[in-house]
């Protein structure tokens, strides 16, 4: 096989290597087991005679040339005669100009304790920067309030028409099924106990003091707090904030607080829809399979909750927004370098925000009892 | 001469914007052609249609004796792209963008596909201290020449270059226009670049394509330069294409 790429010939003083036919990219593998069959004496002398080629190029020059540096190595002599295209040459020629740059050595592998001591550092460093950041978009808050420029007021209008008004709909959907599903599993315990009507009771006061919010922020989450991560992270990667920065525009105040802003209010809105669309899914099942009468239904749920429970979920709806905006935000402004890291950054945004709106509401949940409401 | 790319009756229109009106070109093999046009003159969709990035709204493009389809793999074996702003993978480091390429298209050991790689960066010329570095570590230039690295990896008969010394100061700009014409001279190369460098248009392209009102002129320099359409006359009667082909002038009569 190897013939069609070059041939031996074993002359007295030396060994010519007659090369021939195509040396090219295509061919690296069946180049290099040719070449590797190039197996002189120690001392004998070897000539490549190239006239024969008939197609050559970086790749395939560069398989004859590291064979002739292998056998350099060895301490045999050898030479390139007859050679018409000029890749040799300027393989040579690149390499030269390699060689007089030093290359570098790649590091040891840091040490054990050096590998504490990095993630220590790197702890410290991470734990500092998220402080400053914060800090940083604190202060922007505080100033974007004190002097309300129109853009934001302009900005915060759009940012409440896309994660609150375009949300309603799959958050009315969400909660009305929820809404079925609980009554659904109330009905069938409290059957049981003859107290069939108290289902209506447990679908209204849980869906408005927790699954509504609950609900309508883990889907606001899932919508908005990647969507600000991504659009800010793309913002970053096209150097928009440093744009922002140099035009004298504060990329906090135009990009983060619209944001927040848009978000406080867009929740709560959201919050009233997913309780109204939870007690309505609630009816459904009330009276159209457990034979209660509508009439009968809404007095039960003016009965059994007050507006307090209303109220106690509509608190929360705030709180919520700020960490889903903040989450978000912050992580897409986090975003340095690449694409893959935008990627991180998102779905860190969308993991972390849902984590902190389910340890906030248990937070809530232990202050309301406690305080008795 | 073999032509190696041929565009026929290429129209591309957008809303009502009509980009190219029947615009022919044919290039040919082992030329340096330069594409320059005014700002909308449609260059980038020209080479975008070419790549098959771009659905023209009509006419046939042939690389190679391959047609062009929308969207279809055509002949990323024999072509390499160097992207305006290098579009290097932003994921994997400067080795890694350069070796995907060879990993995509080749069965060669790792080890040899590692000094290959490692050869194109030497070649362009590059510092091998860069190869596990990430690309938004690098200056423009840099990432410039990695994407021409990355372009030349497979050994293409074919190298479209959009704009390569847009961003790049006299001097780097220089040393990669001396690099695409040794690149040029020492493997067998046809190169069609985009640029509003007079420097390259003049010290560079073998016959230059301008596109204006729709249309294409192609001609080697001087015809280009003696051409009596009021935009080319326009565009190289600048003091500064003067003094680019004064100067390029010299360098030829020395």
């Amino acid at each position: 096989m190897n013939d069609a790429y070059l041939s031996l010939d074993h002359q007295p003083d030396r060994l010519v290597v007659n090369i021939r036919g195509q040396w090219v990219f295509d061919e690296v593998l069946a180049l290099e087991d040719a070449t590797a069959s190039v197996l002189p004496d120690p001392d004998q002398f070897v000539t490549f005679q190239c006239a024969g080629l008939e197609e050559i190029d970086i790749a395939g020059a560069w398989v004859l040339y590291d064979r002739t540096e292998q056998l350099a190595e060895l301490g045999i002599k050898s030479e390139l005669v007859g050679f018409k295209a000029a890749h040799f040459k300027f393989l040579q020629h690149i390499i030269d100009a390699a060689a007089i740059r030093e290359y570098e050595e790649p590091r040891d592998p840091p040490a054990r304790s050096k590998i504490l001591h990095q993630t220590v550092e790197h702890l410290g460093r991470a734990t500092s920067s998220h402080i400053e950041d914060l800090g940083e978009i604190a202060r922007s808050v505080l100033d974007g309030v004190r002097k309300p420029s129109l853009i934001i007021v302009g900005e915060t209008i759009k940012q409440v028409y896309f994660t609150g008004v375009q949300a309603i709909p799959v958050v009315v959907i969400i909660t009305f099924l929820i809404g079925i599903v609980t009554a659904h599993q109330a009905a069938g315990q409290l059957e049981k106990f003859g107290a069939a009507v108290l289902v209506v009771d447990l679908v209204s006061i849980s869906i408005t003091r927790e699954m509504g919010v609950l609900l309508a922020a883990i889907m606001v989450a899932g919508r908005s707090g990647s969507a600000f991560a991504a659009a800010l992270g793309v913002m970053k990667l096209n150097e928009e904030v440093d744009a922002m920065r140099v035009l004298g525009l504060n990329p906090n105040q135009m990009l983060i607080i619209p944001r927040i802003l848009g978000l406080v209010i867009a929740l709560p809105i959201l919050t009233i829809f997913a309780d109204i669309a939870g007690i309505a899914g609630g009816a459904l099942i009330a009276v159209g399979s457990m034979g209660i009468s509508g009439l009968q239904f809404v007095e039960r749920v003016a009965f059994s909750t007050d507006l307090a429970d209303f109220y106690v979920g509509l608190s929360k709806a705030p709180v919520f927004a700020l960490l889903i905006a903040m989450v978000g935000t912050l992580r897409g402004m986090q975003v340095k370098s690449s694409a893959e890291e935008l990627g991180l950054k998102t779905t860190m945004a969308v993991v972390q925000s849902i984590f902190m709106i389910i340890v906030a509401d248990a937070f809530f949940a232990t202050i309301f009892t406690r305080m008795g409401i | 001469m073999e032509t190696i790319i041929s565009v026929k009756n290429l129209v591309n229109r957008f809303g009502s914007q009509l980009v190219h009106d029947k615009l022919c070109l044919d290039v040919r093999r082992d030329e340096i052609l330069g594409i320059v046009g005014g700002s909308g003159s449609g260059k980038s969709v020209l080479m975008r249609s070419i790549l098959g990035l771009q659905r023209p709204t009509s006419g046939s493009i042939t690389v190679l004796g391959k047609e062009i389809k929308y969207h279809k793999p055509g002949p990323s074996r024999c072509w390499g792209v160097l992207f305006q702003g290098g579009a290097l993978l932003s994921g994997l480091t400067v080795q890694e963008n350069v070796e995907l390429p060879i990993a995509l298209h080749s069965d060669m050991p790792v080890e040899t596909r590692h000094e290959l790689a490692s050869l194109k960066l030497l070649m362009t010329g590059l510092s091998l201290s860069v190869a596990d570095k990430y690309p938004s570590e690098l200056s423009g230039g840099m990432r410039k020449r990695v994407s021409l690295a990355r372009a030349l990896a497979l050994e293409p008969r074919i190298l479209f270059l959009d704009e390569p010394t847009a961003g790049l100061d006299p001097i780097a700009a220089t040393s990669f226009d001396e690099l695409i014409t040794y690149l040029h001279d020492n493997l067998d190369l046809t190169i069609v670049m985009i640029t509003h460098d007079v420097d390259s248009l003049f010290g560079v392209c073998d016959r230059i394509a301008v596109l204006v009102d729709g249309g294409i002129h192609v001609g080697t320099v001087e015809e280009t330069i003696r051409s009596d359409h009021p935009w080319i006359k326009a565009y190289f009667g600048v003091p500064r294409a003067q003094r680019a082909n004064t100067v390029a002038r010299g360098f030829q009569h020395e």
